[in-house]
């Protein structure tokens, strides 16, 4: 069986190899008919790689992951869009779309198609299960060779940045079977903290500058804002958490990550040092934070409805000015906390990392892959996948002349249209893009670039919005409020502590799902949850809840799980 | 005694009365609560300000719902299927149960076509095979998939059935001695009997292939062609699920924007309207429809 294997791995690396040779001959062939053409049209880099356009038109089936609220224009679809025909001019290639649908319906598509044994050319699978069981059915073609081949440098340099996290991710028995989508460190889960109402009741925070505050500091700013009541609100809450508590991603939004980590503490998550694994929910110092929440919980510092707040409940909360402290992720100005200015054009943030007792903001590394995009087996021409992302990867995010040369893309990007048009729904950024695309930013808004030395349209586009909100802060948009919030408060965060070293990076480790995690996890899960917030609330006692609660994890199968993993990582 | 009875009886019917009152109630309020939402600003909404009565009414998300292209379309889309969906269960319901009324005697094969229908309405193949079935046929992407799969509601066959097995038997044998075929008989003397029964069914198919969502979810592989309940309930959006996916800042922005609800509810309350209309008008026949076909002679 296993010989099966490695033979049918040998004629199809063969195969792909030939297949290559031909198409570099008639790649070579065509150009010559072609060039003239194309440079009149449009500007194409990608042209200029090995592997332009088709000369006969060439027909992908996709399985896409939509989004409801594209923002297509009127009369544009998934299949046929700005994107679509660039493909389609670029390369002469017709993407057919066999299936679309949004969300976790997507996922239902993925596993309705695996199940009858037909997939579409290139598909994006969402998990890495769904990769590992399309490679164990031998239904998708191993993309080493085209890669090597096709990928234009930029490309392969995006994929090197994470240092082999993010290909290590698609190797299975050394083939690379996906081009993974990769996943930036979003950084820690900041304090937001209502700056405007800061400033009326004089609160001053953060003395040492280093934008971190302590944990002391942050109970003190919610009691004097709970003391305060600016908004005259009824109900006041000084801090509100999602009732889920604690959340796997460094950045939860609404979630009590950023004390836990301050204490030590990394809530569902998986540690491992010398071969032994961890789970930090079950570590003494998770004990810790969650006294320190039941403690605030009797001083009525925490919500009183805690546990039964949804997560629509806690943003009404902020947008009624009830509480003005909460916590997420660099982007939440964008799409969550731009409801609290829809309500009160006065109101500004600023936001904080939770420092531990060494003045160190304790920071977790997150999985480098989100989403992968597969080439089915019958795919005739594997190598477009790859065409593909270099155009999207890197040409249209290179160039800064997408306005001359792709009039229609550079228009999509200003009005806002969303990502998931791309024939891949997945995000391919160099590791360090967050940081560097607010680089130009910021350096635009201290007048040190001019607009069109800004590098990206995305990063042009941000920064003009920051120019009006300065302009005009109260009087600017909610868009350009929400712009500057992310960027010159959210990313300029991560910023300050990248610069100043004052992260404590924490690298987690990323198992596969094991044979008892498919049938345990979720009790484990339910398990978590309802004692983390009965701790809170105070319904049972932190000390014996907790040793109760560690007890009975690994008896429900922690414990398996913990051997499981080891033997993953051996 | 008497007076006791009536005294108790009559404890008894008020009593009812509030159960009956209090559930209607508790059916009536998520609803209004919809609409008052839908009447209401955005604004007001997000601060969870809106309970019975609107919050700076106003009626800009009708205005926004005109201009939905897609909201539009998707009401077609289901305005059709229900059209097919009616037509074909209501002719296949009808011919099926009047062969299923005749004894074995008649009919041979009656008890099994009976046994096979019960089996088929109590266990199914499930989805995947469901799927790939419908696959099979070539039937994904096209309207017959939400229509087909459905075509034959064996419930209402065994409704419609026992409606006909209560009509007197007498009212046929006079039709057969009159000279008219079974089908004649079906058409000219069970159907115009059973119309109470007929518009019940009707309802059902009307109200069932309106509502289902499910079938479009899996059926269709374009969101533009989704009927209207699959479109709404793909704008129920989950962001605390989707912040796990490794989702675009700007992505999650667009997505925030469609979680405006008042906009889904006012989309919920005009796709609610069509049943709305319909209901009175079947109703009268509900009742009876179903009371009557549950008793046989």
């Amino acid at each position: 069986m296993r010989k099966k294997v490695i033979v049918k791995g040998l004629v199809v690396t063969l195969i792909t190899s030939l297949m290559t040779i031909s198409l570099v001959a008639c790649g070579s062939g065509n150009k010559k008919e072609e060039t003239t053409k194309e440079s009149s049209q449009v500007n194409i880099e990608a042209g200029q790689q090995k592997g332009g356009a088709y000369e006969e038109e060439v027909t992908i089936t996709l399985g896409r992951q939509t989004l409801q609220n594209a923002k297509l224009p009127d009369g544009d679809t998934y299949e046929d869009n700005a994107y679509t025909r660039l493909v389609k001019d670029v390369y002469n290639i017709k993407l057919v779309d066999e299936f679309e649908a949004s969300g976790d319906d997507y996922g239902r598509q993925v596993s309705l198609a695996l199940s009858a044994g037909e997939i579409p050319d290139m598909m994006k699978v969402a998990t890495y299960d769904e990769l590992k069981e399309l490679y164990e059915n031998d239904m998708i073609a191993d993309l080493s060779g085209v890669y090597e081949d096709y990928a234009s440098d930029y490309l392969k340099s995006i994929y090197d940045s994470y240092e082999g996290r993010a290909l290590d991710k698609v190797t299975f028995d050394g083939k690379m079977m996906a081009l993974p989508g990769t996943n930036v460190d979003a950084g820690p889960s900041e304090v937001w903290i209502r700056s405007d109402w800061m400033e009326t009741l004089g609160i001053q925070v953060d003395q040492d500058g280093n934008h971190a505050i302590t944990i002391e500091e942050l109970e003190m700013v919610a009691s004097k804002f709970k003391e305060a009541n600016l908004n005259q609100a009824e109900n006041v809450v000084g801090m509100a958490f999602a009732p889920w508590l604690t959340s796997g991603d460094p950045d939860g939004t609404y979630s009590m990550n950023s004390i836990a980590y301050a204490l030590g503490a990394f809530p569902k998550t998986w540690l491992e040092s010398d071969g032994k694994v961890v789970y930090g929910s079950t570590a003494p110092e998770m004990k810790e934070a969650l006294s320190v929440i039941s403690k605030w919980f009797e001083e009525g510092l925490v919500d009183p409805q805690l546990g039964t707040r949804t997560w629509d409940d806690i943003s009404a909360l902020l947008s009624n000015g009830q509480t003005g402290i909460t916590f997420g992720t660099w982007h939440i100005p964008d799409w969550l906390l731009n409801n609290v200015r829809v309500m009160d054009p006065n109101a500004t943030f600023e936001a904080y990392g939770i420092e531990n007792a060494q003045g160190e903001v304790s920071c977790k590394h997150n999985d480098a892959v989100a989403g992968y995009i597969v080439v089915s087996k019958e795919c005739k021409n594997p190598e477009a996948a790859i065409k593909i992302a270099n155009l999207f990867y890197d040409t249209l995010v290179t160039s800064n002349t997408i306005e001359k040369d792709y009039p229609e893309v550079a228009t999509y990007i200003a009005n806002g249209v969303d990502g998931s048009t791309r024939p891949f729904n997945i995000e391919v950024n160099l590791y360090t893009s967050l940081l560097d695309d607010y680089s130009d930013v910021e350096k635009f808004v201290s007048g040190d670039i001019s607009i069109d030395e800004v590098r990206t349209t995305e990063s042009k586009n941000v920064s003009s919005s920051i120019q009006k909100y300065l302009e005009n802060p109260t009087g600017a948009e909610v868009v350009d409020w929400s712009k500057y919030h992310s960027r010159m408060k959210g990313i300029e965060l991560i910023q300050t502590f990248t610069e100043n070293a004052t992260f404590n990076w924490i690298t987690p480790i990323f198992p596969q799902t094991t044979t008892t995690m498919e049938t345990n996890q979720a009790n484990l899960d339910k398990l978590e949850e309802e004692t983390f917030i009965k701790i809170a609330i105070g319904q049972i006692d932190a000390e014996e809840g907790f040793n109760e609660f560690v007890k009975e994890w690994n008896k429900l199968g922690g414990k398996q799980i913990i051997a499981e993993i080891e033997e993953q990582l051996k | 005694m008497i007076e006791n009875r009536s005294f108790s009886s009559r404890a008894r019917v008020s009593i009812i009365y509030c159960i009956v009152i209090l559930l209607g109630l508790v059916c009536l309020l998520p609803l209004w609560n919809i609409v008052a939402i839908s009447f209401s600003s955005s604004a007001a909404v997000t601060a969870n300000k809106v309970g019975l009565a609107p919050v700076d009414f106003t009626t800009v998300a009708y205005k926004k719902i005109i201009e939905d292209s897609q909201f539009w379309r998707s009401f077609m889309i289901s305005v059709v299927r229900v059209i097919l969906a009616v037509i074909l269960n209501t002719v296949l319901v009808v011919l099926m149960a009047y062969p299923l009324t005749k004894s074995t005697r008649e009919f041979r094969g009656r008890n099994l076509y009976m046994n096979l229908l019960i089996f088929a309405m109590l266990f199914n193949g499930g989805m995947i095979p469901s799927f790939i079935l419908v696959k099979e046929l070539g039937l994904l992407n096209s309207i017959w998939a939400l229509v087909l799969p459905g075509a034959l509601p064996i419930f209402n066959v065994i409704l419609v059935m026992n409606f006909f097995l209560g009509i007197p038997k007498s009212l046929e044998e006079a039709a057969i001695i009159d000279g008219a075929n079974p089908l004649q008989v079906l058409i000219k003397i069970l159907v115009p009997c059973a119309k109470p029964c007929i518009a019940t069914i009707v309802l059902f198919s009307i109200v069932g292939s309106w509502n289902d969502f499910f079938s479009g979810l899996i059926y269709i592989q374009k969101p533009r062609n989704y009927p209207i309940m699959t479109y709404i309930q793909s704008l129920n959006v989950d962001i605390q699920e989707l912040l796990k996916s490794g989702m675009s800042s700007s992505s999650l922005g667009n997505l925030s924007e469609l979680s405006n609800k008042n906009l889904n509810a006012a989309k919920i309350v005009v796709a609610v309207i069509p049943l709305l209309l319909i209901y009175p008008i079947l109703q009268k026949y509900l009742i009876t429809g179903i009371v009557m076909g549950s008793v046989k002679e």
